[in-house]
């Protein structure tokens, strides 16, 4: 029955639902019942969408991809400042590390590792405030030198996708 | 290459414009279903919107080769039969609903009278519909209101072909039932 409410049924098969229909007063009920609805659903119209929806969801889009834009740039300004960070302090870092017998201790190993451990952290420990204390001015250039080569960086970047996205 | 065709082009590239355009021309259909599968004006409403959204955050995966409006369907659907089943836990019954009335497509102005008979026809649709399954439900109105063929359904909602004859013709036996009850009531 629902086969050929949608026109799915070929020739013989309308003739046998026919044929039956004919004789079974039970299932030409249902045929009756069936078709009924079908033709409720079939008037019923579509429902058009308001005015406001477009403007609404275009609004909705544009506030999305302005903070789309500024979880990247602000991850982007993030990421520049840490990576400029590690590059000037990584050769200090090495040389930290060498100087106080860091290196030699994890590399050999050894029960008396942990104790020598101990005792470099408390000698880095001691260092970083010596190393704060006389480059307390330069680090804090050395920083600012860093986030604004990142934000320069970063709006480069978004200028970038910008034009690109109007040339296309 | 039709005005369609680059529309979606320039939506893909990131062109809001573009993809403005394409909502202008796909609203009505995606509303429509919204409507048809939530019962309520408002919900549909920001269902719609929803569903344009993840079209176009997935709209680079679009393969140009399926009909636009085939592939707006399927999010929508999917996202109102997500938000259906959500929904069970906390759901209302339609006369508690806020009865917000949509515009319709085919009202010419009517008279008074005509207004109220298509306003009682339309609740006993929306009645019908929230008695079907989330997913019956998606099943007949694509049949109903978009002419979906049996394949299309099927692509639509990625069931097998014979799912959505089962799941129409199940549905058609039980709204028939539920029509035949409510008619017999209110004799």
């Amino acid at each position: 029955m629902s086969a050929r409410l949608d026109a799915r049924l070929d020739g013989t098969h309308v003739a046998l639902l026919e044929e039956h229909l004919a004789t079974c007063r039970a299932c030409l009920a249902q045929w009756r019942r069936m078709q009924a609805l079908d033709g409720l659903l079939a008037a019923a119209p579509m429902v058009r969408a308001p005015v406001r929806l477009r403007v609404q969801m275009m609004a909705r889009l544009e506030r999305r991809e302005r903070t789309r834009r500024a979880i990247i740039g602000s991850t982007t300004l993030v990421l520049g400042t840490v990576t400029l960070a590690l590059l000037v302090l990584a050769p200090a870092a090495f040389n930290l590390l060498s100087a106080t017998g860091i290196a030699p201790a994890l590399i050999s190993g050894g029960p008396e590792t942990l104790a020598q451990l101990l005792a470099l952290l408390g000698a880095i420990g001691r260092t970083l405030l010596v190393l704060a204390e006389r480059l307390a001015v330069p680090l804090a250039l050395l920083s600012l030198c860093g986030l604004a080569t990142a934000a320069a960086l970063n709006s480069l970047w978004i200028g970038a996708v910008r034009r690109l996205s109007t040339a296309r | 290459m039709t005005d369609e065709t680059e529309e979606i082009r320039m939506a893909q590239a990131g062109d809001q414009s573009a993809f403005g355009h394409l909502v202008t021309a796909y609203q009505t259909p995606v509303y429509n279903l919204a409507y048809r599968m939530l019962g309520n004006a408002a919900e549909a409403e920001e269902a719609a919107q929803e569903a344009f959204l993840r079209a176009y955050t997935s709209l680079r995966s679009y393969d140009p080769q399926r009909p636009l409006r085939s592939w707006l369907l399927s999010i929508t659907s999917h996202y109102c039969i997500d938000r259906l089943r959500r929904r069970r836990l906390t759901w209302l019954s339609l006369d508690d609903e806020e009865s917000v009335e949509p515009e319709r497509l085919a009202s010419d102005c009517p008279d008074p009278e005509t207004v109220v008979a298509q306003q009682e026809r339309e609740a006993r649709i929306q009645q019908l519909l929230a008695t079907l399954s989330p997913t019956d439900r998606a099943t007949v109105t694509l049949r109903y209101w978009y002419d979906c063929s049996y394949e299309e359904i099927a692509e639509t909602l990625h069931l097998t072909v014979s799912a959505v004859k089962s799941r129409l013709h199940r549905a058609r036996c039980a709204l028939a039932e539920t029509v035949e009850g409510k008619m017999n009531y209110a004799l």
